[in-house]
């Protein structure tokens, strides 16, 4: 069974730029994908138009039998949780207070804007910060917390919404190798312990043959390769991270002689 | 192995890009110059009046402060005034704002709307809105802090809706992901972002408000303006000297209380 299903997905920005050109592939659910390619092949972009952050120029995207719309975007996002680069916490706002904000789409506005949730909400958090094990650091403020923490809080945040998907779009981009070993380690336990499917962009080529079930590569908007981790050859990396126009990239084979 | 790369060659520079600012510069200056002769602005004029001025001002060397409790209950109402004018501006701001807010407005429409509304307050001066207020209502303060919470509505509201519109877009999506509707992404993402600089906002507001209500009183709305009006129509100056270091003075203590407040929130 799939969970996020994704046709003939094609995206073309107001610029001109034309990041996806015909996307089609299924996600199974529980699983955990990485999505590999270098800068600018379009791995965030997809990522972002599973969660509506984008809206396809054509084809569709369905998550668990949804599809993706405008009248049902926040019906379908409460199942969609995203985990960014940069955190993307409020800043100023207290560790829990960020992870309630994963409860807001389950409750009316009239409580939640002034600061209002229920002690379900509240046993929510607590246990969503024990997982990520950050109890003790729950009233301070969010930007107190180191990146490695901050990245936690974000996930903690994902947890809170009970979602079916995680995204993680460059999770551990900004962050130190221990606590990117840290951050993917979570994600994966995540993943096996409650089932949620999980679809994570990176960088790292050993992170990804280390955590991913399957690992989906781009290029220039392009799926150039699909398969398990246990697949992904020397081969289908340089087809992965190959730069048009450079027929000898030394760059490339240094790169990829070190991954 | 080391890598073995070529070094590049150096090569010309593609062209410049073309900087216009002198040109821009040269516009201003002669714009400037011609409105000085259109206008037959003189500066020998100011040289000459630079004496008499000097006369005039000294008329205020001895202030007069027997009236000192019945300045500072004016002073009082004034503040009044000024107050009630910022958390009438403060009410409506908070509002419109995020309806005004490019990224946070919920719809296109909304937003036009939000913004030509609050254009429209700011357009009003409030010494003429206090005009009408006291046609409408009489003479007194309430129809004073009507006035400056009009006018300055249109103003604070603008402010929060830039700031509110600097929010980095990825604390926006970050709340938007979960799927929070437009008040929660309001709430949560907005307000706490640009507390600060929001804060900031409000009490510059404040300050030009108590400046401002001084003013008001010439227009019959009340509190020490219509006090120092009255003192100048009889060439009173040491009353006059005396109300004037009054306004300055409560001026000042707002000024430092409201450094005092921003450091405190940091």
């Amino acid at each position: 069974m799939s969970t996020i299903s994704i046709e003939s997905v094609t995206k073309r920005f107001p610029n001109g730029f034309e990041a996806l050109k015909g996307i089609n592939t299924e996600i199974a659910a529980g699983s955990f994908t990485v999505i590999l390619g270098p800068s600018g092949a379009g791995k965030s972009t997809l990522l972002r138009l599973m969660n509506g952050l984008e809206t396809p120029t054509g084809g569709s995207v369905s998550i668990a039998g949804e599809t993706l719309g405008k009248a049902n975007l926040r019906k379908v996002r409460v199942h969609v949780a995203m985990v960014f680069q940069q955190f993307n916490l409020v800043e100023r706002l207290s560790v829990a207070t960020n992870v309630l904000t994963g409860r807001l789409a389950q409750r009316s506005w009239f409580g939640s804007v002034f600061y209002l949730f229920r002690n379900e909400d509240m046993d929510i958090t607590r246990e969503a910060l024990a997982r990520v094990g950050l109890t003790d650091k729950a009233w301070s403020r969010a930007d107190k917390l180191s990146g490695g923490q901050q990245q936690r809080v974000g996930i903690a945040r994902a947890l809170a919404q009970r979602p079916k998907v995680i995204l993680a779009d460059e999770p551990v981009a900004s962050l130190d190798p221990v606590s990117s070993e840290e951050i993917m380690g979570l994600l994966r336990e995540i993943c096996d312990r409650d089932g949620i499917t999980i679809v994570v962009n990176l960088h790292q080529v050993d992170l990804a043959k280390r955590f991913a079930d399957r690992i989906i590569g781009m290029n220039s908007g392009r799926v150039v390769f699909d398969g398990a981790s246990a697949e992904l050859s020397p081969q289908a990396l340089r087809t992965i991270y190959q730069r048009e126009g450079i027929e000898h990239d030394n760059s490339l084979d240094l790169a990829l002689a070190y991954a | 192995m080391k890598p073995t790369q070529a070094v590049p060659s150096a090569t010309a520079l593609p062209p410049k890009p073309r900087n216009l600012f002198p040109v821009w510069l040269a516009t201003v200056l002669a714009v400037l110059w011609l409105i000085v002769r259109d206008l037959e602005i003189s500066f020998e004029t100011l040289a000459y009046g630079v004496a008499d001025m000097g006369e005039y001002f000294s008329r205020y060397r001895e202030p007069d402060f027997s009236n000192l409790s019945r300045y500072m209950e004016l002073m009082g109402v004034t503040l009044a005034t000024a107050l009630w004018g910022t958390v009438f501006a403060l009410v409506v701001a908070f509002f419109l704002a995020p309806l005004a807010a490019r990224n946070f407005t919920p719809h296109p429409l909304a937003y036009r709307a939000a913004r030509e509304a609050l254009n429209f307050m700011r357009a009003m001066p409030d010494l003429l809105l206090a005009l009408i207020f006291v046609a409408a209502l009489g003479l007194g303060p309430l129809p004073g802090a009507l006035a400056l919470g009009v006018h300055t509505a249109g103003f604070l509201g603008k402010f929060f809706a830039e700031s509110l519109e600097r929010v980095d877009q990825g604390v926006y999506e970050g709340v938007a992901a979960t799927g929070a509707n437009f008040p929660q992404r309001v709430m949560y993402a907005g307000w706490p972002s640009i507390l600060r600089e929001a804060l900031g906002y409000v009490l510059y507001i404040l300050d030009r408000n108590v400046r401002m209500a001084s003013v008001l009183g010439l227009v019959g709305a009340g509190g020490i303006g219509l006090a120092l009006h009255d003192t100048l129509r009889l060439f009173d100056y040491g009353q006059s000297a005396a109300l004037i270091l009054v306004i300055l003075a409560t001026i000042l203590i707002i000024d430092y209380a409201s450094a005092w407040l921003r450091r405190r929130l940091g």
